[in-house]
């Protein structure tokens, strides 16, 4: 394999999504807007109904632990990693599924793929161009997203609670587990990808990925998992094992046919 | 000489349609051209050759090579689609960049080579436009020049000229002359007898999937002028009662014509129709003929 091929590949992709604001703009917008916006949000929450909410929450049979007769500081935490951090774990799903659709079924449906398959490129180095033309700016737009709500985050604790909540050893967890979700995610798509007609189709496959995630504050405001080290690490295992299968899968199912 | 091209007994079906049929063809060095109508195969077909498609049935080998199997062919094969195929959002310069460093080719090189095609081409102006600004024919000159940037000993042309001038379209016909005499294999696939016969080259012509006949111009000009038509352009008006004697003359465009329709059955014909123009005081500024259906015509020889 020429990893020049496949440089070559992702930086053409990258140079046409960032080839137009029509294109990127609403991309990067939404996220960064949400990067600034929910935080703000859970620190008025964590004000003004901090109490309430933290003993309904209580109440529930399997409530955590950490919130039975908690204070503001310890409910803005658990709310800032437990609630936002799964909502800010779609990013790298939602970014990377757009892309990548683009990337693979946007040949298909801009009927630009026969000229990419008539060079000498073999399908190892398209892949793997493909993948990383997607995966480079998700990570890019999804730390940026990260480090934009820890930041606010932490203005407001440090200015209400003289404290810096972010980052905690889960929530940088949670950040190492967003290139694996991406590669996935891509993965997901290159495999759709070569069965649908066009962009469209290939983005639906998105809106299952991220069920999964968004359950993830549900499931930790009801105490039936909780969202540590420990259950990052097995998830980023899971998502590894995943990643390669899939990239397996892809190289070894590919054809190029299904491109045109 | 081994055959640059070979195809055996090919088939490829898209569901139920069967766009190749049991194709047999060789090719060797020069320029061949496939004749056919919209929806004969001709695409597919080059397609199969180029190895983009693997096929249902039957082998296929470029220099001894099945292309479907192995990427490194197209180090010296060469496809013009007939789309385009460019990035919209990139410019003439990153798009030639982009396809040339996939052939392994630096960058001072691809632009020297780029230059040179689309210069011969009269598009080199547009080299810093966006895909998206340009007409039709700037892009297929571009396509074109994207197809030959590896300068490619097959070249496999599918209808290169649709959306040309005639000033370009005669360009990218010197541009394949002078690679037929550098020995360079041409496949050229059209639904234009007109096309065809600017060429004298093999010429085989497919029809439902299947390659039914292997012509030449001569064979093929004989089998389109059985019923046709051609349209005499006169340089100045000439009484329609003047030509009132002309053989199988079938309309004028008004009393005093400079434009007149006949109905001929061979070549002889065209030359009768001249010779009774002439004598009639009429001054020929041109003549062309009406191309018949591809399908419906009947060659010499047709399987």
């Amino acid at each position: 394999m020429d990893f020049r091929n496949a440089w070559a590949i992702a930086v053409k992709d990258m140079r046409e999504v960032f080839s137009s604001v029509s294109i990127y703009g609403p991309m990067l917008a939404v996220p960064l807007f949400f990067a600034i916006v929910l935080p703000v949000l859970t620190f008025y929450v964590t004000i003004y109904a901090a109490p309430s909410v933290i003993s309904r929450i209580s109440s529930l049979p399997s409530a955590p632990p950490i919130l039975q007769g908690a204070n503001a500081a310890t409910f803005m935490r658990y709310f800032a990693i437990n609630v936002l951090g799964p909502i800010f774990l779609t990013m790298p799903i939602l970014t990377s599924s757009v892309i990548s659709a683009d990337s693979f079924a946007g040949e298909k449906e801009r009927k630009t793929a026969e000229a990419l398959l008539a060079t000498p490129v073999r399908k190892s180095e398209l892949l793997l161009g493909k993948i990383m033309a997607s995966f480079i700016p998700t990570i890019i737009l999804t730390i940026a997203v990260f480090a934009i709500y820890g930041a606010v985050t932490n203005t407001f604790a440090m200015g209400s609670f003289h404290e810096y909540i972010l980052p905690t050893a889960a929530w940088l967890m949670m950040i190492l587990a967003s290139p694996f979700l991406a590669i996935v995610t891509i993965g997901i798509v290159v495999l759709v990808s070569s069965h649908v007609r066009g962009v469209k189709e290939s983005q639906q496959i998105s809106t299952l990925i991220i069920l999964p995630v968004l359950i993830m504050p549900f499931v930790s405001i009801l105490g039936l998992a909780s969202l540590t080290v420990a259950f990052f690490a097995y998830v980023i295992l899971l998502l590894a094992v995943m990643a390669l299968a899939l990239f397996y899968v892809s190289v070894r199912t590919f054809r190029k046919d299904r491109m045109l | 000489m081994r055959e640059s091209v070979l195809l055996k007994g090919v088939s490829k079906r898209f569901g139920k349609v069967a766009a190749l049929d049991g194709v047999d063809l060789k090719l060797k060095r020069g320029m061949s051209i496939i004749l056919g109508a919209n929806g004969a195969g001709k695409s597919t077909l080059l397609r199969c050759i180029d190895g983009l498609y693997k096929v249902d049935t039957g082998t296929v080998r470029v220099d001894g090579i099945d292309p479907y199997d192995n990427d490194e062919i197209h180090r010296k094969l060469a496809l013009l689609s007939d789309n385009y195929a460019l990035y919209d959002y990139l410019s003439v310069r990153d798009n030639l960049k982009f396809f040339g460093r996939l052939y392994g080719l630096n960058d001072s090189e691809i632009i020297e080579r780029a230059s040179s095609v689309l210069k011969e081409l009269d598009a080199y102006n547009y080299m810093d436009s966006k895909v998206f600004e340009l007409s039709r024919g700037t892009k297929q000159k571009v396509a074109f020049c994207r197809a030959t940037i590896n300068n490619p000993s097959i070249i496999l042309l599918d209808e290169p000229t649709a959306f040309l001038d005639a000033n370009a379209s005669e360009r990218i016909r010197k541009y394949l002359l002078r690679k037929e005499r550098e020995g360079a294999t041409i496949l050229f696939v059209t639904q234009k007898i007109d096309e065809v016969t600017r060429f004298n080259s093999r010429i085989f012509v497919i029809k439902k999937g299947r390659i039914v006949a292997g012509t030449d111009s001569a064979s093929l000009y004989k089998s389109m002028l059985k019923d046709s038509y051609i349209n005499v352009r006169l340089a100045r008006q000439i009484s329609s009662s003047r030509l009132s004697r002309i053989t199988g003359l079938e309309s004028t465009n008004g009393r005093n014509t400079t434009y007149i329709k006949v109905r001929i059955s061979s070549s002889k014909d065209i030359n009768l129709v001249i010779r009774e123009l002439l004598d009639a005081g009429a001054e020929i500024a041109g003549i062309d003929y009406t191309e018949p259906l591809i399908e419906k015509m009947s060659l010499d020889g047709e399987r």
